[in-house]
């Protein structure tokens, strides 16, 4: 039962809170609003409170959404994304949970060392080999190719340390009683492993995708062909196109910001609990 | 030919310097149900894991049905096991849970509705069959355990302290109803448990370990009536076994508080040559009645009652006596109080004598 103080301390926190997270919205409800207007509607609205409220409901309300939709290759590159992220996210469960499997239950010479390594891997900004990857690629032939761009995406250190760290508290006795149900290890992984392990499993399919969404230099330097291009390429080509306005500019922006809000929403809670379950979060 | 047969086995663990399991030689018949008892780090379930072929066998021969088995893997060897802590399948439902090794060994799924309908029904899992682990008892949940073991026909059964995890009610009425699987089924099990009262009750025969070491193989009654050494008669029975420190003075000996108790002449034959030994004997053979009072009452002994302990149907007297806290079983309607002065006899054929030294036994009861 909550004392008097405690209720009017929750209040008064509620409403901090609430101040908190319409300042940091204030950028995210002008963008809204202002993808459904004309260019002028967006100037003659800029210096006042206006600029925070949509149009009124009419013909011309999603005129800007309907032109990027219709005018250029948006859908296509939306598409290409999450067809990389889905083929990531499967990919990525199934190389990293393996190796953070054979991390956390195989004994092998060396294991905590490579372990230590791989931690080690975590601190390293994807910036810095780049263009070691970008050279491999290029090397075997897979530059503007869907290999090219996902082979060395794979691989993450951070989600092999998420998937050992869950891994390693799952009960032996039960690959044991598998093992007496004729299981094979690949089996066992797969039938009783992983969906053990929902929670991490749903935290890193959902960074995988979040990092596809919104990463840019990896397919900027892959990708030339306009068909392969992803979400945020798509975004810089749109918008740096001198056709382009100001509302559909912000209305491509607002397309590619939804999925992410959307998904952050949706799965906050695996993410917390499959982060809070391997005791780490993410550097 | 036996149909298990452990011909020297050993257990060493790398980095260890001592065996976990040594010399570990026991011949095991179809249908029998065998305990491994003894406290905990004795080896027991080490042993248990070596026949399942969960730990590598460092020396010595595994044999099951006429075949040696030390290079097979788990699933070859024709065994199911329950576990401690029931191993389920924490994301499937009960009639998958006892499915899924079918389902693995191909077996036609009409079988397998067969056998998982008779399963469910046997274990009173019925109204369970469709839910997950998570909402169900630990009784339950052990019982789901016991039918994927019982589901795929194996001739042999292991199971590594079952019970271990449940409140004691529940643990007498899964003790009745895994003996009464075990006669139903007719399948040999190998029960491993920490609690000689398990092993005493289910058990054809107990095998006491200790440190690695098989202290005594036998019937239950011969391990409590005939123990080979002091460990044995202290593992098996509750409350333990009184132990004195005795000095054998011609045909009595003497406890280390001056009191005197005489020996029959067998017995002191058998002690000769013995300056001081251990001498043993069980709660229920210390008497207070008139009776006995009157038989032996050339070896009366005096105690104050210092502790009453009243469980119904029996009560337990602690007092002092022969330099140790002494506990006396007597029967319910002998009742007496704290600080009660009170005389007693030992039964002089109830007693046991251990070597002070080896702590074998010299003479056990008659």
């Amino acid at each position: 039962m909550l004392t008097k103080r405690q209720k009017r301390n929750n209040r008064i926190l509620a409403a901090v809170m609430l101040a908190a997270s319409l300042f940091f919205l204030f950028p995210v409800i002008w963008m809204l609003a202002n993808s459904f207007k004309p260019d002028a509607a967006i100037t003659a609205d800029m210096n006042s409170m206006r600029a925070f409220v949509p149009p009124a409901l009419n013909g011309d309300f999603f005129s800007n959404y309907v032109t990027i939709l219709t005018n250029t290759r948006f859908v296509r590159y939306m598409c290409n994304t999450l067809f990389y992220a889905a083929v990531l996210i499967v990919l990525g469960v199934i190389v990293n949970g393996l190796a953070g499997y054979a991390l956390a239950k195989i004994n092998f010479p060396f294991k905590d060392r490579w372990l230590m390594i791989i931690m080690l891997l975590m601190i390293v900004p994807m910036e810095t080999i780049i263009t070691i990857h970008f050279l491999f690629i290029a090397k075997l032939g897979l530059l503007n190719t869907v290999v090219g761009y996902v082979l060395p995406m794979i691989v993450n250190p951070f989600n092999i340390f998420l998937f050992r760290q869950v891994f390693v508290s799952l009960p032996d006795d039960v690959y044991e009683a598998a093992q007496l149900d004729h299981c094979s290890p690949i089996k066992y992984f797969f039938t009783m492993v992983l969906p053990m392990s929902q929670s991490v499993v749903a935290t890193v399919s959902v960074f995988t995708f979040l990092n596809v969404w919104n990463d840019y230099l990896w397919p900027s330097l892959v990708f030339t062909s306009s068909d392969l291009l992803t979400a945020q390429i798509g975004l810089n080509a749109i918008t740096s196109n001198d056709n382009t306005t100001t509302g559909q500019t912000l209305a491509v922006i607002t397309m590619v910001t939804i999925p992410v809000i959307l998904i952050y929403s949706f799965f906050s809670k695996q993410i917390v609990e499959g982060v809070v379950s391997t005791g780490s979060k993410e550097g | 030919m036996s149909f298990i047969e452990l011909k020297n086995i050993n257990k060493k663990y790398k980095g260890n310097e001592k065996n976990s399991v040594t010399d570990f030689n026991l011949n095991i018949e179809e249908k029998e149900f065998i305990a491994f008892v003894g406290p905990s780090g004795c080896g027991k379930s080490t042993t248990l894991r070596m026949i399942a072929g969960f730990e590598d066998i460092t020396s010595g021969d595994l044999v099951i049905g006429g075949q040696r088995m030390n290079e097979t893997a788990p699933a070859e060897r024709g065994i199911s096991m329950v576990f401690q802590n029931y191993a389920l399948y924490p994301h499937m439902t009960v009639e998958k849970n006892i499915s899924y090794g079918l389902k693995n060994m191909k077996v036609p799924a009409e079988e397998i509705k067969k056998k998982v309908d008779w399963a469910v029904d046997i274990l009173g899992l019925t109204e369970y069959r469709y839910c997950k682990p998570k909402n169900l008892s630990g009784g339950q949940r052990q019982r789901v355990a016991l039918g994927r073991a019982i589901v795929k026909n194996q001739k042999l059964f292991l199971m590594d302290e079952p019970l271990s995890n449940l409140d004691a009610k529940l643990r007498v009425s899964m003790r009745n109803e895994i003996s009464q699987l075990h006669r139903k089924l007719g399948s040999t099990t190998i029960y491993v448990t920490h609690d000689q009262v398990e092993a005493m009750t289910m058990a054809d025969r107990i095998v006491i370990m200790k440190d690695g070491v098989i202290q005594q193989v036998g019937k239950p009654m011969e391990l409590y009536e005939h123990p080979d050494n002091k460990f044995v008669a202290g593992f098996i029975g509750s409350p333990q076994m009184n132990f004195y420190d005795v000095r054998v003075d011609g045909n009595c000996i003497i406890f280390t508080d001056g009191s005197r108790q005489k020996l029959s002449d067998s017995v002191i034959d058998k002690l000769k040559g013995y300056d001081s030994v251990i001498m043993g004997i069980r709660g229920e053979d210390l008497k207070f009645d008139e009776q006995n009072l009157g038989l032996f009452a050339d070896s009366l002994h005096k105690a104050a009652i210092n502790n009453t302990e009243i469980m119904g149907n029996e009560n337990n007297l602690y007092f002092e006596f022969g330099g140790i806290t002494s506990v006396a079983r007597v029967s319910k309607y002998e009742v007496s109080q704290i600080g009660d002065q009170v005389d007693f006899v030992f039964m002089p054929h109830k007693m046991h004598f251990f070597d002070k030294n080896t702590e074998k036994t010299i003479v056990s009861a008659q």
